[in-house]
């Protein structure tokens, strides 16, 4: 049975470095490291955090510079200023909350690490817009290695036609995707039976002038 | 400015520094340096050295302790560590190994 102990960390104290608790926590002052605990984590108005906060449940008020992650819930009260991702099957943010960085409810599994679950978030909204992109350059299957710069710039300039354009772009698809590969191996293919061309030739060259 | 309270399941791994009082009940492992009073109670496991103004050891301190006014090593306290203090008491029943600078 673990005690349940109640810490506070008052306003003009400043810690660097790891806290581990089994209680709850309050963090009136500035702490730069990481935090993890088992209860509950409140950072105060006056609070500064520039660590990961990883707790049952967090409430926060203050500023912090760091990823949250709840496993049960993570609050943002009014006046939080929040720069970093939240985890946490259940979230709150409150009116006057600030807040810069990813969201994600759903299961916090124990084994994935704070960048395995917010990279798979971004992925399905990537996929949609790569997709998109290739039917611009359409034009220029041979240039392999601009295609992801040409999509970059691409986009805002011909924003207006690829909006509308949206029922050209399903079967434009399916057209970039097999040029693109074809594309590039012919680029490469192009040098390589040059040089043995020249030894075959300097080999006959040889016997020719040895007889 | 309240105190500083480092509860009985809290582990500090690292420097904790204070303008104000410090009561500690969990476990510190690093640099503690405060304005004020440090209480170091009596389940506490210090592994630090102390700088404040005066210090209360009812735990273990493993460390040079460092006190502008007075240090008191309580009953059940321990030390191992240097003090440097313009006043010191060594209650019955502490254990304390080290060397005491008086001379401020």
């Amino acid at each position: 049975m673990a005690q349940h102990s109640s810490s506070i960390i008052a306003a003009g104290t400043v810690i660097r470095g790891r806290i581990t608790a089994t209680g709850d926590l309050e963090i009136h002052g500035h702490v730069e490291g990481s935090v993890t605990s088992e209860g509950t984590v409140t950072v105060g108005p006056e609070g500064l955090v520039k660590s990961d906060l990883e707790a049952e449940h967090l409430i926060v008020a203050g500023a912090v510079a760091g990823n949250l992650r709840g496993s049960e819930s993570v609050v943002l009260e009014d006046g939080a200023r929040v720069i970093g991702d939240v985890s946490a099957p259940s979230i709150g943010i409150r009116p006057g909350a600030k807040l810069r960085g990813r969201v994600a409810t759903g299961a916090v599994s124990p084994k994935a690490s704070t960048s395995a679950a917010p990279r798979t978030a971004p992925a399905t909204r990537v996929a949609p817009r790569t997709t998109v992109n290739p039917s611009v350059p359409v034009t220029r299957p041979v240039q392999a290695a601009p295609v992801k710069a040409a999509p970059v710039k691409a986009a805002p300039v011909k924003a207006a036609p690829a909006q509308a354009a949206p029922l050209k772009a399903a079967p434009v698809k399916e057209a970039p995707v097999k040029e693109a590969p074809k594309a590039a191996p012919q680029v490469k293919r192009p040098p390589e039976p040059v040089v043995p061309v020249l030894q075959k030739r300097t080999k006959k060259a040889v016997k020719r002038r040895s007889r | 400015m309240a105190a500083t309270v480092i509860g009985a399941g809290i582990t500090i791994e690292g420097e904790v520094s204070s303008d104000d009082e410090v009561i500690i009940g969990g476990t510190l492992r690093g640099k503690l340096d405060a304005g004020g009073a440090v209480t170091v109670e009596s389940d506490a496991v210090v592994e630090a050295d102390i700088d404040a103004q005066s210090v209360a050891i009812g735990g273990t301190v493993t460390g040079n302790v460092s006190a502008a006014e007075r240090v008191d090593l309580l009953s059940g306290g321990k030390l191992i560590g240097d003090v440097k203090a313009a006043r010191l008491t060594i209650a019955d029943g502490a254990v304390f190994k080290g060397n005491v600078d008086m001379e401020v």
